[in-house]
């Protein structure tokens, strides 16, 4: 019998990315939540009763909704047991002792949860192999396809902007430089109230109780990045029938319809990445500046291979134009420094120019759930991977460590 | 464990541009237990769908009369052309699907359900078989020994029978752990027959090493010692 395909497993704070290796996107993605009833009920099935994923947001009024995943770290593994189960069984429907897995842990995730993560897979569903992979690490492997093959380099700075928070993560060669990794607290959620607070400001008609989720369909239809701000408003002012839009609603209570004006907040949205200052005041530094300061702290012979490759990854960087505006900023930066330190030498020294490139590409959303789906195919694929047989062999700790890839090759 | 729809949700949410008619580009390959495999494609124009499906004991089904079945409920559908590593092609095109949307929503959870459907074929014959037995107007059939190797060693035997429909289980418990584990709940499977509540369900019996009477004479299991026989037998009056 031929092999069946890898199942490729991201389970993430907010969401879970569920799939099988070699497709382009995931089969499911559903919250991480699951909905367990905590009455003592005498039946003895109340292990069998719970929801995940979208069942468990729809039912939580009769049962008690939980997040097994807090700040991208398993904190209920008894819940998380049950959650995989009924992804595998209820969702994917496949047999797990016919198939390999592959699962993702955030960067700086403690070994010993590893070896918890090996022990319910191998114990419990007694898969054939596991591989247990750093998020960072396959959002740069998802960004190979728009390059040439011998370009596959798992160097780079990874920009993973989510929901809840954004990480900046330098990695070298397959390894995270932990040291190094900043989190900004300024991700997709932010950008949703920024908006929400514009419209709200500019007293727009829309019903009170979903000015929420209107602010959250206009950053995705209509936002995107400007090159500069005040040549924007500029522009903006003079023909501002070009660019003003409008968005229709209807009010789910009433089932009347109703029209808001999409102005400014287009751009002013994703602004904040840029300029912290005009939505929070405990938060300043601009993106752009925290990459800058994240690859300056690295060990100085990584750091122009970090500035080659910065990937973006997570549904926060999918703004139009995003890429670009980062590439210039970051670019900016770096010839100043290095000009600064050709004037200091006295015109004794000459540097070569940095190589700054922003990496954007299609499959941004998911990235890394892609980038394991394209690890995941590779033949090479389960030389990696731990197996059932080693597993019984060493026990969990086999599973502290996993080969970077790449790293097998001669 | 976990009480498990019938139908495959990958396929009925992979398959929704059968529903809604948006022309979308679509590759994935996902699986369903037993080894199926299946393969929902678009790989000349974007408003045709292509639906593959692989399963190793395809071809026995289709000697019980799977073909049939396929005709019935996918007939329109049916693609003589079989993409290369599967057993069976299906195309859909966009532009030529029933007017109606519950027509269309029928036909993506037909097709979510195709799997259940193909191995609910053989169980059909016997039972068909089974009811001539009963009919006296009817001369008596032969019935066949029906094999399905759903998996590399497992398989399910189903034989119609004069006052009974007999279907076996055979399975394979590689660890011995497994065993145990299995030995425990077939026992209780069989026990559980004894209780007033179910004393006409029909009867459930297992042996371990030794195969049932019915398969007894198959060469193949001749050298499969350790596999583990489920006997499952159902009567007429259901």
């Amino acid at each position: 019998m031929s092999r069946l395909p890898p199942v490729i497993m991201d389970n993430g704070t907010g969401y879970t990315k569920l799939g099988f290796a070699g497709n382009n996107a995931p089969s499911f993605v559903f919250p991480t939540a699951i909905a367990t009833r905590d009455s003592s009920s005498k039946r003895g099935i109340e292990d069998l009763d719970f929801f995940i994923g979208n069942e468990a947001i729809s039912n939580s009024k009769t049962y008690g909704l939980h997040f097994p995943i807090r700040h991208g770290q398993i904190e209920n593994w008894d819940y998380m047991e049950r959650f995989w189960e009924q992804s595998i069984f209820k969702y994917l429907r496949c047999e797990p002792e016919d198939h390999y897995f592959l699962l993702t842990e955030p960067p700086l995730n403690a070994p010993e949860n590893r070896e918890q993560t090996a022990e319910i897979m191998f114990e419990s569903f007694n898969i054939q192999g596991l591989y247990i992979a750093v998020q960072a690490v396959l959002a740069l492997a998802a960004s190979w396809t728009s390059k040439e093959t011998k370009d596959y380099v798992l160097t780079g700075t990874v920009i993973d902007s989510g929901d809840g928070v954004t990480h900046v993560i330098p990695v070298v060669e397959g390894y995270v430089i932990g040291s190094s990794i900043k989190h900004i607290p300024i991700a997709g959620r932010d950008i949703t109230y920024f908006v929400q607070q514009l419209l709200r400001d500019r007293n727009e008609n829309i019903p009170k109780e979903e000015s929420l989720k209107v602010a959250e369909k206009i950053k995705e239809q209509f936002s995107y990045v400007c090159p500069d701000i005040v040549k924007e408003f500029q522009r903006y002012d003079q023909e501002g029938d070009k660019f003003f839009q409008k968005y229709k609603g209807v009010n789910s209570v009433t089932g009347t319809p109703y029209e808001v004006d999409v102005g400014f907040e287009r751009f002013l949205g994703p602004e904040i990445f840029f300029n912290p200052e005009i939505a929070s005041s405990d938060f300043l530094t601009p993106i752009p500046e925290v990459v800058d300061n994240v690859i300056q702290s690295c060990p100085i012979d990584t750091r122009r291979g970090l500035y080659k490759n910065i990937v973006l990854s997570g549904g926060s960087t999918m703004f139009k134009g995003f890429d670009k505006r980062l590439q210039r900023d970051i670019k900016r930066l770096v010839d100043l420094r290095v000009r600064r330190s050709e004037e200091l030498s006295g015109g004794l020294l000459k540097a070569t120019a940095v190589d700054v490139n922003v990496v954007s590409h299609k499959r941004q959303r998911y990235a890394v759930w892609y980038g394991g789906s394209l690890l995941g195919q590779t033949s090479e694929f389960y030389s990696y991977c731990h197996s059932k047989a080693e597993y019984e062999e060493h026990g969990p700790s086999i599973c502290r460590h996993n080969r970077v890839f790449g790293s097998l090759k001669t | 464990m976990i009480l498990l729809d019938y139908h495959n949700v990958v396929v009925e949410e992979t398959l929704q541009p059968l529903v809604s008619l948006e022309a979308t580009a679509l590759d994935s390959t996902v699986v369903d237990f037993d080894g199926v495999v299946y393969r929902i494609s678009t790989p000349t124009l974007k408003t045709v769908i292509r639906f593959s499906l692989s399963w190793q004991c395809f071809n026995e089904l289709v000697k019980w009369g799977a073909n049939d079945m396929l005709k019935k409920y996918y007939g329109p559908y049916l693609c003589d052309e079989v993409e290369s590593g599967y057993n069976l092609t299906l195309e859909f095109n966009l532009k030529e699907l029933p007017e109606a949307k519950e027509d269309r929503e029928e036909l993506v959870n037909k097709l979510s359900l195709i799997k259940r459907n193909l191995l609910a074929q053989p169980f059909e014959r016997a039972f068909t078989q089974q009811r001539q037995f009963e009919d006296e107007n009817q001369p008596d059939p032969t019935p066949d020994l029906m094999q399905i190797q759903y998996r590399e060693q497992e398989a399910i035997y189903i034989q119609a029978q004069h006052d009974r429909v007999t279907v076996i289980f055979s399975t394979l418990f590689k660890e011995e752990t497994d065993k145990i584990f299995g030995k425990v709940f077939l026992q209780e499977f069989v026990d559980a027959r004894r209780r007033p509540a179910i004393q006409n369900a029909p009867q459930v019996l297992y042996s371990n090493k030794e195969p049932p009477l019915e398969i007894r004479h198959l060469p193949e299991l001749q050298s499969l010692g350790d596999n583990e026989e489920i006997g499952y037998v159902t009567f007429g009056q259901h």
